[in-house]
């Protein structure tokens, strides 16, 4: 056994592939040994982990109904055997509530990454590989983007549109693209003349063809660290817009709009505004503790290749 | 060496936290209030004017009930009766539109000048012509700048005739002479303080009737007189002593601007205030335990409800307004989220208002519900939306509506929104159900039932926007039945027909009214003799001992 799994080793940290799929592999694993070696990153990763796994299974896990509640008999209960977290103002199981609202804060967070980041990525090597006024346009609308702090942005846009989960989503995704072009156009810039593109180029291929092909993947790396930061400021935002009563909408357990409801109560019944505090704290963290594991790990300048 | 430098530091910083402790530590010792003076904390950042012509907001209602005597007030002791202000007597002409007053004889104002009829007749003339927010409250009885002088005529320096434009109830025209509005003013003292104003369309008049100067000045004959309010710091009575009733035994009335509840209930427990007027239902409750304070409440004038646009085909349904009736837990909401705030009523007209009816028949009943929904042949339910301001206590009462529906299987989609959204979309009649509360505009039946139970045009350009109209609730029958006992002239058949009405409004109505609201302070136990009206006008100090 222990022979195949040196050689197996061997094979992945050959420095002469035999093929592409070898050497993707072997790239892989090194990342993976980077990543697995830096203990707070394993702890984000285990943290994102079980919220997902959370989230899939919240119908099983979740002991009371999220939006049903004994407003009579079980209203502000403390935590208990019973009452993990305690119950709210109209008498709903907190931990159910958190249990579910994970769906909510990942919905949020992934559906705002898969919209924000393409476009990030687009605008930015686009501006940068075409450059010219192209590139001045882009980079100006980036710059007015960025020029609104984006809470207050995303305000404006929940304001237009409605409140709403999904319109909250679309604000989030609308404000935090500006960032990721900006990366992209610099990985771009840092590239476009490099000998390999200037052969694509030679070889008759499309600026279409290049950006996509050639440059996008080059900017990956870094876009997906910079996303996982941003994944905090993310739930963040939304927490920060469910807490003014524009996010989800009630019954509905968004934890900031959890947060709202407790404020009033944050004296004497600590545990309403506290557990999903603690919540969003926690997820919070692990986006950051993951997303500083994979700038190290994903880092082509840190380490050897 | 490093160490030491930050311990000395450390120390420095000890020092002197340890100094403003005893700075503070010192203040209490001045906290107690004097004996001749009450001192209140309350939200008095709504005081815009102090002119009784003009002033519609909460607390100047009550400055105004302590400060200022109308010809007639509401009879404190039983709220559907009146009894004589200024005037000693009154009688009614017998086709029902002419009142005369005869006023108490050698009255005086604060200033020490005479009140007469004359004044009487110039405070209608001035509300009427101002034609601020409380106007209509007089105009509704035909007054305009062009015939009040008529209609409105002192006759003799103790006579005061007014007259009507239809037979209304008297007690109709009695109770509305009981709103702030119809305060008696010093008319010789503000013609000293009249500003000439150039006359426009909007306001046809010369001059502005003293009301820039009595804005921040006084000129009545209360038991109280008014001598100084600092907006968003202090309103500052002082006892009146040519006031004809019994004298108030305090010197002096304060009421600070204390805006949080959190704050006034630590003020009270130090004995830096005597009276918390807005404790929030947590802080009600920590200080009706502590031994040396005491809690007073009253029911006031505004009930909750939600309402059901009769535009949406299955909220039209009368199986389906009633069966709304059932779904609404009420005990659950009376003994959590409204505790302290509010009580469970049912009836359009709040408690203490002639004719008001306190029968609540409705409780939670989700099987009586379901029963009903089938026969409107929505067995399973069906979806709904609601328009909810996002403050408590009406989004805890729509998500705990939200539930107990649910269980009839109607589902309601919340829909949070300021007031000010909410309310552009109700007006418009763009909603499917509402949650709001309406307050009286004075002190008689006429108030809720016109606006609840009357829609004399339901089309959507109605000039009688009401609460019937703004869900497009049709009803000819009940509209008829408002007028009439508007017009009833014997006081007890008049509550009689409001208590029809109400029965009427309860069983068929696409409201289903929820509570009213009750107004809570927190004193001092030594305090005594404080008690809090039915409306905010009639939270009298006068009577207050410590």
């Amino acid at each position: 056994m222990s022979t195949t799994a040196q050689t197996r080793r061997e094979w992945l940290l050959s420095d002469r592939p035999q093929s592409r799929l070898q050497a993707k592999l072997g790239r892989a694993y090194v990342t993976w040994r980077r990543f697995s070696g830096n203990g707070l990153a394993l702890v984000g990763l285990g943290i994102i982990v079980a919220l997902v796994l959370v989230a899939i299974f919240a119908d099983l896990i979740a002991p009371y109904s999220p939006t049903i509640g004994d407003l009579k008999n079980a209203r502000l209960l403390p935590p208990s055997a019973t009452h993990w977290f305690g119950t709210d103002d109209l008498g709903r199981d907190i931990f159910s509530r958190i249990v579910h609202g994970s769906r909510l804060t990942l919905f949020v967070v992934i559906l705002v990454a898969v919209i924000a980041a393409p476009i990030g990525l687009l605008v930015g090597t686009v501006a940068g590989y075409a450059g010219g006024w192209i590139d001045a346009v882009l980079m100006r609308v980036t710059d007015i983007f960025l020029a609104f702090p984006k809470l207050i942005l995303a305000l404006a846009f929940v304001a237009a549109l409605g409140p709403g989960i999904e319109n909250a989503v679309i604000a989030i995704a609308i404000t935090s693209w500006p960032p990721y072009a900006r990366i992209a156009r610099a990985e771009t810039l840092t590239v476009r003349n490099s000998d390999y593109i200037a052969a694509v180029r030679l070889m008759g291929a499309s600026p279409m063809r290049i950006v996509l092909r050639h440059i996008m993947p080059l900017c990956l790396s870094s876009l997906i660290v910079r996303v996982t930061l941003d994944m905090a400021g993310i739930i963040l935002t939304a927490a920060g817009l469910g807490f003014l009563g524009l996010g989800a909408q009630p019954p509905l357990p968004e934890w900031g709009a959890m947060i709202a409801s407790g404020r009033r109560f944050i004296l004497d019944q600590w545990w309403v505004a506290g557990m999903p505090g603690i919540a969003i704290l926690v997820v919070s963290l692990g986006f950051n503790l993951l997303g500083d594991g994979l700038r190290d790990a994903l880092d082509p300048r840190s380490g050897e290749q | 060496m490093m160490m030491g430098k930050t311990h000395g530091r450390f120390r420095m910083a000890l020092a002197g936290a340890a100094m403003s402790a005893l700075i503070f530590a010192a203040a209490p010792a001045v906290a107690e209030t004097p004996a001749d003076t009450l001192v209140q904390a309350w939200a008095i950042d709504d005081i815009i004017t102090m002119d009784p012509g003009e002033a519609f907001e909460i607390s100047t209602g009550e400055i105004t009930g302590n400060t200022y005597d109308m010809l007639v007030r509401l009879d404190i002791n039983d709220t559907t009766n009146v009894v004589g202000g200024v005037a000693e007597s009154w009688t009614l002409s017998d086709d029902g539109l002419t009142y005369t007053f005869k006023l108490k004889p050698d009255l005086k104002f604060a200033s020490g000048n005479p009140i007469t009829a004359e004044d009487v007749a110039w405070s209608f003339e001035r509300a009427v012509k101002l034609n601020k927010s409380p106007a209509f409250i007089l105009q509704q009885f035909g007054l305009t700048g062009d015939n009040v002088t008529e209609k409105a005529k002192a006759t003799d320096p103790l006579t005061f005739v007014f007259t009507v434009d239809q037979a209304y109830a008297p007690s109709f025209v009695l109770n509305c002479l009981t709103a702030t509005v119809a305060a008696v003013v010093d008319s010789k003292l503000v013609k000293e303080h009249v500003a000439a104003v150039t006359p426009s369309d909007e306001y046809m008049f010369d001059n502005d009737f003293g009301n820039d100067w009595l804005k921040t000045n006084y000129a009545g004959s209360g038991p109280f007189k008014l001598r100084e309010w600092r907006a968003n710091e202090v309103v500052v009575l002082e006892r009146n002593d040519n006031y004809y009733g019994p004298k108030p035994a305090l010197l002096r009335v304060i009421y600070r601007h204390v805006k949080e509840s959190a704050t006034q209930r630590l003020m009270l427990e130090k004995g830096d205030i005597d009276v918390a007027r807005n404790l929030e239902p947590g802080d009600y409750e920590a200080v009706s335990q502590n031994a040396d304070l005491a809690t007073t409440s009253a029911p006031k004038g505004t009930v909750y409800y939600i309402s059901l646009n009769q535009k949406n085909p299955t909220l039209a349904k009368p199986e389906v307004r009633e069966a709304f009736k059932w779904l609404v837990d009420y005990d659950a909401i009376g003994s959590t989220l409204i505790k302290g705030i509010g009580e469970i009523h049912q009836n359009f007209l709040p408690k203490g208002v002639l004719g008001a009816s306190e029968d609540n028949p409705y409780k939670l009943d989700v099987a009586k519900a379901k029963e009903l929904l089938a026969k409107a042949g929505s067995p399973d339910g069906f979806n709904v939306t609601m328009d909810v301001r996002s403050s408590q206590p009406v989004t805890g009462i729509a998500e705990s509506i939200q539930q107990t529906t649910g269980q009839a299987g109607i589902k309601i989609e919340i829909i949070p929104g300021d007031g000010k959204q909410t309310l552009t979309k109700y007006r418009a009649r763009n909603h499917d159900i509402y949650i709001g509360q309406w307050g009286v505009d004075y002190w008689d039946p006429n108030s809720n039932a016109e606006t609840f139970t009357s829609n004399p045009d339901n089309a959507d350009d109605s000039p009688n926007k009401t609460l019937a109209w703004r869900n497009a609730w049709d009803v000819p029958e009940l509209t008829a039945a408002t007028k009439a006992a508007l017009l009833e002239r014997d006081n007890a058949k008049r509550a009689d027909m409001y208590k029809e009405l109400q029965k009427t409004f309860l069983e068929t109505s696409p409201f289903v009214l929820i509570f009213q609201q009750t107004e809570v302070a927190g004193l001092r136990n030594t305090i005594k003799g404080y008690k809090l009206g039915p409306t905010f006008d009639t939270n009298f100090v006068g009577p207050v001992t410590k």
